[in-house]
């Protein structure tokens, strides 16, 4: 009986560090939601309110009627397409690497190791570049940018995914008649379909949340929301109505996204490293 | 004519030799079994068959066409894997459609062959399930329903029964059989086991090393080895080897092991094996060769010799007993009841006729 | 291995576009940063001419560029062995069953998935002298109005950044830790607990061992996102007060995007590549990566 109790002590003190630890890291993404319901009137008064007197949308509002959050949809449009292309062209790759050996363990080194350069260091000479192409402040600037820094994440992750396939399963259907074309698509795509959904999340999130390419490469024109959130701060005032509301509509996005794919959470964060 | 012709086949992964020179002729319809120990390139060999690998040197022809530069795809050949090769994410009668859907079988003809083939293996009722949902029994026929199916020229399987329990396994041994006896097709099967290899085989290649060691009908093997591996490869219990010499004793050959036994040769065998006489051998004995003889038997080359049991082994019908014999421990299969206990000593007949006798620097067995 | 030149042609066509894509944003930048940092480029003027070394014996004298330097390595040496030890201790927290685990972890998960621009923006909310609940909080505590100038005082934007950046990745140790400790064999635990080993000595003896390959990766891809922080304190001082707070990689990016020195930057960035090459070689030397 005495064991028990001190069990259950043990137990009750496990979940109040547990609640509060959870408490410390979920408690500024609800400050950050929070104010963006608030009135500007709540926001600025003293001292802080811990709950919105009024929910409102009115923040929101003001960003859809100024036209701001079509930067939701630029920082859409770049990280959908450099997704889709360098899901399938690293995709390509990975197979040829981890079937094939192509290249050896040099290429896969190499490729590996390209994911480890400082984002400044590549996007300074990319921005010469672009100036002289005229690419800078277009998506298709951005979207090439995005799918060349995320093609290395890719190859590795998916060549992982694709050494998990028995070669058996590709041999019998080249036995079985068909081209290696095929067998891709009959048999290594499907194998590792749970892979590429979760690389493709992973890719897709790496640029949506990417500031500081989208900094140095957009104008106006195709200003991303990370990028349009320091917009607001100002010099003496922060305008947090808005800094909140948009960071909000960039948030939530991923939240969603992220709540569906728990299961391959940690490997795609460890570079494959750990297999869920 | 053959329906496989291997001729002078080396395959190197890197730097390693693995298959290191195969000829062989596989006539159609016969059922061959590659055996060997683990590592010896039976499988490298089979995939170099189906294209899976490449040929460094050598040439491959399947019904008489050069096939080293064919895709497997081309080859015409049906495989079956170890490990079934089954796609997860499709259902049963899509996994044996599969190639027919490959090679561009009108969709009306599908239906009807996958059909046939099911029934062909009892597996027409799990037609709509996943591969998730069966036993390794029902996978491993579905794995043969999708190369049955195919009506390929030349069937490959590699080791397809090593993944199941010793039951299922005769059961499947005696289906393949069945299978290829109504098919008729031409099939290379590939296995460590020389039970299988014996029990299904019309003919065995028995690989060593990347090279073939003999080949022949099981019974040609087993009864006629030609060297010392084989000998010692096939059987269970293996045969016994017991180092000793061959001397002449007047007209008769007498094997002479080291502790002075000596076990008369029959004359026919005496005649042929004269010239070996004051060499030294090895003596291969099965433990089929010795028995418990009755008084009354007295062929020429029964020969009688008197041992001491050390320990004794039943397995109920038949008996194992091991003894002694020069300086290498023999096991004799006798009758359950011939011996009692460890330490007898009893008298055991050895079929001189049978036994063979090995040339110890060539390892080649004697004629004779 | 050996292919045939089939398969060769096939696997080749498969990597071609993607090594093209990686030539134009891995070569091609070095390569163009060498030729510009032997030039003479800046705001005002274009000068390609040569200019020998002169870029790069300017990176010796730049106070500022060491100074920033330093700031990068402290920020990594002090929050990269917090994140890592405040992680494991959520770990092993978390390591036994927890009524609710699924629900913590899962909201554990959402500060690393967040934009760094955006915690950043969050915590300079946070820390707000009078509007941010921190302060309010230590008003409470301190039962008076505190106004603190968190991301102003010098002797209060570090912990102040550090704060922020700890947040945002401490979950990202902790997933993968716990990930590391649920993987580890149950019955090594069981036989240290037979043989009448303390927790310290099974720590220590089995836990830490089998898990350290997970952690020597997850310290590696910390240690390198350290070394190119940007976004949180950019959001949150902008590199200030002065330069006090300045990363490398706001300094080239004041360099290069609001002084204009084009061939400096150019020397900045490629010093930056040489130097981070040195360190991921010598890690990737003792981490496992490769299957
Ligand atoms: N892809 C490869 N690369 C290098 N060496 C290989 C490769 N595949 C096989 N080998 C080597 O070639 C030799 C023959 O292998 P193989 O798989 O043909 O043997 P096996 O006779 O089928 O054995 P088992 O009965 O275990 O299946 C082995 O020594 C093996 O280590
Ligand atoms: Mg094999």
């Amino acid at each position: 009986m005495r064991s028990a109790t001190r069990h259950r002590i043990k137990l009750a003190l496990r979940l109040a560090a547990a609640s509060a630890i959870t408490l410390f890291f979920v408690f500024p993404i609800y400050w950050l939601f929070m104010i963006s319901f608030k009135t500007a009137d709540e926001i600025y008064s003293y001292p802080p309110t811990w709950w919105p007197g009024q929910i409102q949308f009115n923040s929101y509002a003001v960003l859809f009627k100024d036209g701001d959050a079509t930067t939701v949809w630029n920082s859409f449009v770049v990280a959908s397409a450099s997704t889709v292309i360098a899901m399938f062209l690293g995709t390509l790759c990975a197979y040829a690497i981890a079937r094939f050996r192509t290249g050896g363990d040099h290429l896969a080194n190499w490729i590996i190791s390209q994911r480890m350069v400082p984002p400044i260091a590549v996007v300074f000479p990319i921005f010469l570049l672009y100036v002289w192409l005229k690419l800078v402040d277009t998506y298709i600037g951005l979207i090439l940018l995005y799918t060349a820094f995320n093609l290395p994440y890719v190859i590795w992750m998916m060549r992982g995914y694709i050494l998990d396939i028995p070669r058996a399963l590709e041999e019998s259907a080249l036995v079985d008649g068909c081209t290696r074309w095929q067998v891709l698509w009959k048999v290594v795509f499907p194998m590792c379909r749970a892979g590429l959904f979760a690389t493709a999340i992973f890719t897709f999130v790496f640029a949506w949340n990417d500031f500081i390419f989208a900094l140095v490469l957009t104008r106006t024109e195709v200003t991303t929301y990370t990028v349009q959130v320091t917009h607001y701060f100002g010099g003496q005032s922060n305008f947090w109505a808005k800094i909140s509301a948009m960071s909000v509509l960039g948030t939530v996005p991923i939240f969603i996204i992220v709540g569906f794919m728990q299961r391959y959470l940690v490997r795609g964060m460890s570079l494959g490293a750990i297999k869920g | 004519m053959a329906d496989l012709k291997i001729t002078d086949l080396h395959k190197y992964y890197g730097s390693t030799h693995v298959v290191k020179g195969v000829d062989l002729e596989i006539p159609a319809g016969e059922f061959t079994v590659l055996v060997g120990q683990s590592g010896c390139g039976k499988s490298t060999l089979l995939r170099t068959i189906a294209g899976l690998e490449d040929a460094n040197q050598g040439s491959i022809e399947i019904g008489g066409q050069r096939v080293n530069d064919l895709p497997p795809r081309d080859r015409d050949i049906a495989m079956v894997f170890q490990n079934y090769a089954l796609y997860p994410y499709m259902t049963v009668f899509e996994n044996i459609a599969f190639g027919l859907r490959a090679r561009r079988t009108p969709r009306a003809g599908i239906e009807p062959k996958v059909q046939r083939a099911a029934r062909m293996l009892a597996i027409d009722h799990l037609l709509e399930r996943f591969p998730r949902q069966l036993s390794g029994g029902q996978l491993q026929r579905v794995a043969i329903g999708r190369a049955v199916v195919r009506n390929a020229r030349l069937y490959l399987f590699d080791e397809p029964l090593s993944n199941l329990d010793a039951q299922l396994r005769d059961e499947m041994r005696g289906e393949i059989k069945r299978l290829h006896q109504d098919l008729g097709k031409t099939m290379i099967y590939v296995t460590h086991d020389q039970i299988e290899a014996m029990t299904m085989a019309d003919r065995i290649v028995l690989l060593r090393d990347g090279r073939i060691e003999q080949q022949g009908a099981p019974l040609e093997l087993y009864e006629r080895p030609a060297t010392r591996y084989v000998a010692g490869f096939l059987g269970s219990p293996a045969m016994n080897f017991v180092p000793a010499s061959l001397t002449a004793a007047g007209n008769a050959l007498v094997v002479r092991t080291r502790d002075g036994t000596e076990l008369a040769l029959p004359p026919t065998r005496a005649e042929t094996m004269a010239a070996h006489a004051g060499r030294p051998v090895v003596l291969g004995v099965r433990p089929e060769h010795m028995s418990r003889g009755g008084a009354g038997e007295a062929r020429a080359g029964i020969v009688r010799h008197t041992v001491t049991i050390d320990l004794l082994q039943p397995t109920g019908a038949r008996t194992y007993a091991t003894f002694r014999l020069g300086d290498a421990p023999v096991v004799a299969e006798l009758q359950a009841h011939d011996v009692s206990q460890p330490g007898e000593r009893i008298e055991l007949a050895f079929d001189m006729n049978r036994v063979v006798l090995i040339d110890p620097d060539s390892e080649l067995v004697i004629a004779g | 291995m050996r292919l045939s030149s089939r398969d060769r042609r096939f696997s080749l066509s498969l990597v071609a576009p993607s090594i093209f894509l990686l030539l134009l944003v891995g070569v091609f930048p070095l390569v163009y940063l060498l030729v510009v940092s032997f030039q003479g480029i800046t705001m005002t003027e274009l000068d390609t001419s040569f200019q020998g070394l002169r870029n790069f014996r300017m990176l010796f004298d730049d106070e500022r560029l060491w100074q920033s330097l330093l700031h990068t390595v402290i920020f990594t040496a002090i929050a990269l062995p917090l994140e890592l030890v405040l992680g494991l201790a959520m770990a092993q927290l978390f390591i036994d069953k927890l009524p609710g685990r699924p629900v913590f972890v899962a909201l554990l998960v959402l500060p690393v998935v967040v934009s760094p621009i955006v915690a950043g923006a969050t915590w300079s909310l946070m820390f707000d002298q009078r509007f941010g609940p921190i302060n309010e909080v230590i008003s409470w505590m301190l039962g008076g109005e505190t106004t603190i100038l968190w991301t102003i005082k010098p002797d209060l934007v570090y912990p102040a950044i550090l704060l922020a950046e700890i947040w945002q990745w401490t979950p990202f140790m902790f997933l993968l830790l716990l990930a590391a400790l649920s993987a580890v064999d149950k019955s090594q635990l069981e036989a240290a607990a037979i043989d009448g080993a303390g927790w310290w000595r099974t720590f220590f003896r089995i836990v830490l061992p089998a898990i350290w390959p997970v952690m020597a990766i997850a310290i590696l891809i910390r240690a390198l996102d350290l070394f190119r922080l940007f976004d949180i304190v950019w959001a949150l001082t902008k590199g200030g007060p002065g330069t006090m707070t300045e990363t490398i990689s706001i300094f080239a990016y004041v360099k290069g995007f609001q002084q204009f020195e084009t061939s400096y930057t150019a020397a900045v960035a490629l010093m930056i590549i040489v130097l981070l090459s040195v360190v991921v070689m010598a890690a990737l030397k003792r981490v496992e990566l490769t299957r």
